[in-house]
């Protein structure tokens, strides 16, 4: 119920911020004062392994199986922005994607205030995308991008779309380049699915700073983010017995299970180059877990494509790479069953990526991407459902259509 | 042997009678009344591309596009960035889905331009070079 009054609540401050402005309409500014947008995809793709399926990141319950589906990378947004003033701008924006409840319903993914006292400093305060990693904030829009998707080795793990917070940008010029600082803070909302049950992030603190330097194609960027998970899992099955057997060491055990409180920081550098006919991008990340619960990983990629005409074709490396973590319950019948849970987040796969967009309308493109992963049978925490006869081989071939409005 | 010369004699002429990729170049322009005289071509990047828009002279930088039935348009941004027009779009379709900026303000026609440039101390636009006269000052050519 709680849920569903969230929901009808984010839709209503939608339709407010969408209907309020018709009133104000007819300003003499060359500058509509609203603006309607939207952006989709529509994505059928197909995978040659049926012992696991492939998905586009954590928050989505079941992948790409053998069999052609359109569920993993179609998605539809919609967003308005709305002048008030000048220098203020509201904007809101809803997205209907494949979510960790599998259904499709919208959400309200931006709803912010964006101040901009001077062209050097820019402040929001509401509901934002975070740009996390490099390009995180628009990974939903594909028309802004070479790949069908984000590389999921990469952006996989990214558990959030958006936060609720209050951001700042300041920029500087530096020599013929700028230098860009961003700092935000803000509650995470949204939900992952975890084996049948759902991790709620509702109330997890995010901490984010990034450094960022751009002079003519080029683009370097430093940044850092902390979560601070508000909720955990229970996991009654496990904790249960550990607890009754009353020994200190299980009861820690149990403890350290919880991942509450605990938090997970993450770091990045990012290269991008974009001359109009070269476009090149590598980002590197290391992510640290407090809790035993989630391994700390490392991850990659590189994407280069070539402009020829309308057409674009790229070629693509991606790697995540995990390392165990071990709890000993002190209860040696009990150490395999948490050995178990603890498994479920390992990750050491890569992937090359071939495809090639073609430009072949305004505002609309067409994609097809082929997916070789590689990975070790042990690699599951990216991908769903997968049967003891996984062995960490997946292909994927993709096609999709982008657009914008 | 004489076939060919002629048939070669005239492509020749073909090629020359058709119509030229005619911006003789790109004029970047302003408010004839402000006080930027000069503008980098990184100025002119970061201007329209929507990365940092304020003026050497400390104003707030507004940018002006002009509409896609003028040749300078995608004459401008392959010339600044080597984009075509659907690359400029899918640009600014990450930075306007992001919420971040807006893209430069829509002019109707060069006229359009000229008088917005001259209503507003901050704006910067662009034309052919064959159409600047004095009611803008040329600040960067682009070649």
């Amino acid at each position: 119920m709680k849920k569903l009054t969230r929901r009808v609540g984010s839709m209503l401050v939608l339709c407010a911020l969408v209907s309020l402005p018709l009133a104000g309409q007819g300003a003499e500014g060359e500058t509509p004062d609203l603006a309607l947008r939207g952006f989709g995809t529509l994505g059928v793709a197909r995978s040659d392994n049926g012992n696991a399926e492939f998905v586009r990141d954590l928050s989505q319950p079941n992948g790409i199986g053998r069999n052609w589906s359109a569920r993993g990378d179609s998605l539809f947004g919609l967003q308005a922005n709305y002048r008030v003033a000048d220098n203020l701008e509201a904007v809101a924006q809803g997205v209907s994607h494949y979510r960790y409840d599998g259904s499709f319903s919208p959400e309200l993914t931006w709803a912010y205030l964006k101040f901009e006292p001077s062209p050097d400093m820019m402040l929001r305060a509401g509901r934002f995308g975070t740009e996390f990693f490099m390009l995180a904030d628009s990974r939903s829009v594909g028309y802004s991008y070479l790949t069908v998707r984000p590389p999921v080795d990469f952006f996989g793990n990214l558990p959030m779309n958006y936060v609720d917070g209050v951001f700042g940008r300041f920029t500087r010029r530096l020599e013929s380049g700028l230098v860009r600082a961003e700092l935000y803070t803000g509650l995470a909302r949204e939900k992952l699915p975890t084996k049948g049950e759902f991790l709620d992030l509702a109330g997890s603190r995010l901490n984010g700073v990034s450094l960022d330097f751009q002079q003519g194609p080029w683009q370097a960027r430093l940044s850092y983010a902390q979560l601070r998970f508000q909720n955990g899992t229970p996991m009654p099955g496990l904790t249960g017995p550990l607890i009754a057997t009353g020994l200190p060491s299980a009861i820690g055990a149990a403890q350290a299970l919880n991942l509450a409180g605990t938090y997970v920081h993450y770091r990045a550098f990012g290269v991008a180059y974009d001359d109009g006919a070269w476009q090149a991008q590598c980002d590197l990340n290391s992510t640290l877990r407090d809790s035993v619960l989630w391994e700390d990983l490392t991850s990659g990629y590189l994407i280069v494509g070539r402009r020829v005409g309308k057409w674009t074709p790229f070629l693509g490396y991606s790697w995540t790479r995990s390392g165990p973590k071990t709890l000993d319950t002190g209860v040696p019948a009990l150490n395999p069953a948490v050995a178990g849970v603890l498994a479920f987040s390992h990750q050491d796969q890569h992937t090359v990526i071939l495809g090639g967009r073609w430009d072949w309308r305004h505002n609309m493109d067409l994609k097809a991407q082929l997916d070789i992963v590689r990975g070790s049978a042990s690699s599951v925490a990216l991908v769903q459902n997968a049967t003891p006869a996984w062995d960490g081989h997946i292909r994927v071939f993709t096609l999709a259509l982008d657009f914008v409005f | 042997m004489v076939g060919f010369q002629r048939i070669f004699f005239l492509l020749a002429v073909g090629l020359l009678l058709l119509p030229q990729a005619a911006v003789a170049g790109v004029m970047v322009v302003v408010n004839p009344r402000s006080s930027v005289d000069h503008l980098s071509r990184d100025d002119v990047i970061n201007i329209f591309m929507g990365r940092f828009r304020q003026l050497p002279n400390g104003l707030p930088a507004s940018p002006v596009d002009l509409p896609v039935t003028e040749r300078a348009k995608p004459e401008f941004y392959r010339l600044l960035v080597g984009k075509d027009m659907d690359q400029i779009a899918a640009y600014w379709s990450r930075l306007v889905f992001t919420g971040r900026t807006a893209p430069p303000m829509q002019a109707g026609s060069v006229e359009d331009m000229i008088r917005y440039l001259n209503a507003n101390p901050g704006a910067v636009g662009y034309m052919d070079s064959n159409d600047v006269d004095r009611r803008v000052k040329a600040v960067l050519e682009l070649k």
